[in-house]
């Protein structure tokens, strides 16, 4: 690797430094750079003890800007965890109130860290992250998160991190991950801006993140491709490691299909109320079909609305037009 | 007859609705992916466009651009360019970045460090320790080293007694003109942090001084107000005089020197939002 790359550039100074910080396993997390990337990395993280994360471990992808540390990494997850859309890029940049944060001085390791910290907290219908119950992630946690195997760096769950030991599970580490999760904000690639959600939180973020146009374009184009057959699986993504992941029958709705459900949701929304950018939260339940028919029972009820009022319309036409001929 | 073409009508006005709906709601989901990078592209545009018109520190210039900068009717501005007169003579600009204060006084300082090797003696070895004050502190070593190993690699440059050009060159090198604003915004924060008790007095918004430094300090293009400089100054041990320049009424230009009856060696000029150096 060391002859690939100009030893010259701050950026890969500094991830070389990291790979070699980062290079054994700890209990609790794990990264390091593709064989044949250095702007790539893959790591795998502990779900924190006491949430519905526990016992699981996460596989996912890091990809490092040019200008890093200046500008922060992005994080993509590829195992099925129900807090993050698995394959979408979260950029990691904005905190709620004071955006920008992002801190030269921190690395992938507090990257790492702020992950972990941040999977308990609520995702809040942002696009990107998940509401799934509590079960459903237990389930994904316990039974199915270990049995993921990376095709890219072909490390399994079970062996990623070192065996826990007991006296770890108030660790510092901890601490500091939740610390740190207060701080930073996870935002998906190219989600809307927001206003005040329903429940009353607090999140006013305005979303400016950092944009990959090669990723959202592609997501541009397969959200109008999948926007009609969202019953479809989602198994169209070539060449991402994520497809064996995401076509996973014990999740009842896969990512994709939940995003396209949201902003199904979200155009009706805006139907009503304006065109103004909203994002209604959308109540996630285990059974596909339930939104998808109250969502289209929504609809048929507009047209209907809609059809009468015209047929009403045209009627008073005709009348008024027949009284006209008579009057002659 | 009339029915069915009522009903063709009908058929027609749903088809009309039910087409307008979903063209809403595509173009609906492409705006909302559009805008964002909107945004971000057109932040772009501007930054490479002040990127393009400033360079990060410029060439020293006579203090009469600076009368150019305003209309010849802008009084309360032509008045106080008058007054500084009486003392400087020159300018040395700096990009407006939200990094100017930092970008300015490491310059400054360095320069004025040329033609002094004892002070240059004297500083080296306060910047040499400083690492170490803030590894102390909790700062990971290995990710502020890089910042710190270019920070003391200009200092290095300057015991050779370089000409002027080639100071101002490393510091119109982006990679490590921006690494050592981000060393001087972790000894800023450093120094913040240590003397925390102090400074908590000074903030606003109910944050700590650790919140503070996380969100106003360390993260690059966040301006500078009085507490940054305070703070670099006394961190660094470095006199700093900064003059006032702004819209406010009396003709004269206020100065403010950091740490207060110090003797300061490098002079800033202030006006809202931006700083610049000032020779005499």
């Amino acid at each position: 690797m060391e002859n690939k790359y100009n030893l010259r550039s701050p950026a890969v100074k500094r991830l070389m430094k990291e790979a070699a910080e980062l290079r054994d396993p700890t209990e609790h997390y794990h990264a390091q750079p593709l064989e044949d990337n250095l702007f790539e990395w893959h790591f795998s993280v502990r779900g924190p003890p006491d949430s519905d994360f526990d016992g699981g471990v996460y596989h996912g992808r890091i990809i490092l800007p040019p200008e890093y540390p200046m500008k922060p990494p992005s994080i993509i997850l590829l195992t099925p965890n129900g807090r993050f859309e698995v394959g979408k890029k979260i950029c990691l940049s904005i905190s709620g109130h004071h955006p920008e944060t992002w801190q030269p001085s921190w690395s992938i390791r507090t990257a790492l860290i702020a992950i972990i910290g941040f999977m308990p907290t609520k995702g809040e219908g942002a696009i990107g992250s998940l509401d799934y119950t509590p079960e459903e992630r237990r389930t994904l946690a316990k039974k199915r998160s270990l049995e993921f195997c990376c095709e890219t760096c072909g490390c399994t769950m079970h062996s990623a991190l070192l065996a826990l030991s007991h006296n770890s599970n108030t660790s510092p580490q901890d601490h500091k991950a939740k610390e740190l999760a207060q701080q930073i904000n996870f935002k998906a690639e190219s989600s809307s801006s927001r206003q005040p959600v329903e429940n009353g939180s607090e999140d006013r973020t305005s979303t400016l993140t950092q944009a990959d146009n090669s990723t959202s374009a592609g997501q541009k184009s397969s959200f109008v491709s999948q926007a009609g057959e969202a019953q479809m699986p989602p198994a169209t993504v070539v060449e991402e490691p994520q497809i064996h992941t995401a076509t996973s029958s014990t999740c009842p709705l896969s990512p994709r299909q939940r995003h396209t459900q949201q902003h199904t949701q979200h155009a009706q929304h805006d139907q009503r109320d304006g065109p103004e950018p909203t994002v209604s939260i959308v109540a996630l339940t285990p059974t596909p079909q339930q939104p998808q028919d109250r969502s289209h029972a929504g609809s048929a009820v507009l047209i209907v609305v809609l059809t009468l009022a015209l047929a009403t319309l045209i009627f008073r036409r005709i009348y008024l037009a027949h009284e006209f001929d008579y009057d002659l | 007859m009339r029915s069915h073409r009522r009903r063709k009508q009908i058929a027609t006005a749903k088809m009309a609705e039910e087409q307008k709906e979903s063209s809403q709601g595509e173009m609906e989901g492409v705006n909302c992916l559009a805008y964002d990078e909107a945004i971000i592209a057109q932040q772009d545009r501007i930054q490479q466009e002040i990127a393009n018109s400033n360079p990060l520190v410029s060439d020293r210039q006579d203090l009469s651009v600076l009368q150019r900068e305003y209309a010849e009717d802008d009084t309360v501005y032509q008045l106080k360019i008058k007054d500084l007169y009486k003392k400087y003579s020159y300018i040395r600009k700096t990009r407006p970045d939200g990094n100017c204060f930092y970008r300015a006084f490491g310059f400054a300082h360095l320069e004025s460090l040329l033609d002094d090797s004892k002070e240059l003696q004297k500083f080296k070895a306060v910047a040499a320790k400083s690492k170490l004050d803030l590894v102390n502190e909790g700062f990971t070593e290995f990710t502020i080293e890089d910042f710190h190993n270019t920070f003391m690699d200009l200092i290095e440059l300057c015991e050779k007694q370089p000409s002027l050009q080639e100071l101002l060159n490393s510091f119109n090198d982006q990679n490590v003109s921006d690494y050592v604003v981000v060393y001087l915004r972790l000894l800023t924060s450093g120094y913040l942090q240590r003397e925390h008790v102090f400074f908590q007095h000074f903030i606003e918004g109910g944050r700590s001084v650790k919140e503070f430094c996380q969100q106003e300090v360390e993260p690059m293009s966040k301006e500078s107000d009085h507490i940054h400089i305070i703070a670099l100054a006394q961190a660094l041990n470095v006199s700093i005089l900064v003059e006032y320049m702004d819209r406010g009424e009396g003709g004269t230009v206020n100065h403010h020197v950091f740490p207060e009856g110090g003797d300061p060696r490098i002079f800033l000029l202030y006006r809202p939002g931006h700083y610049d150096i000032l020779y005499k």
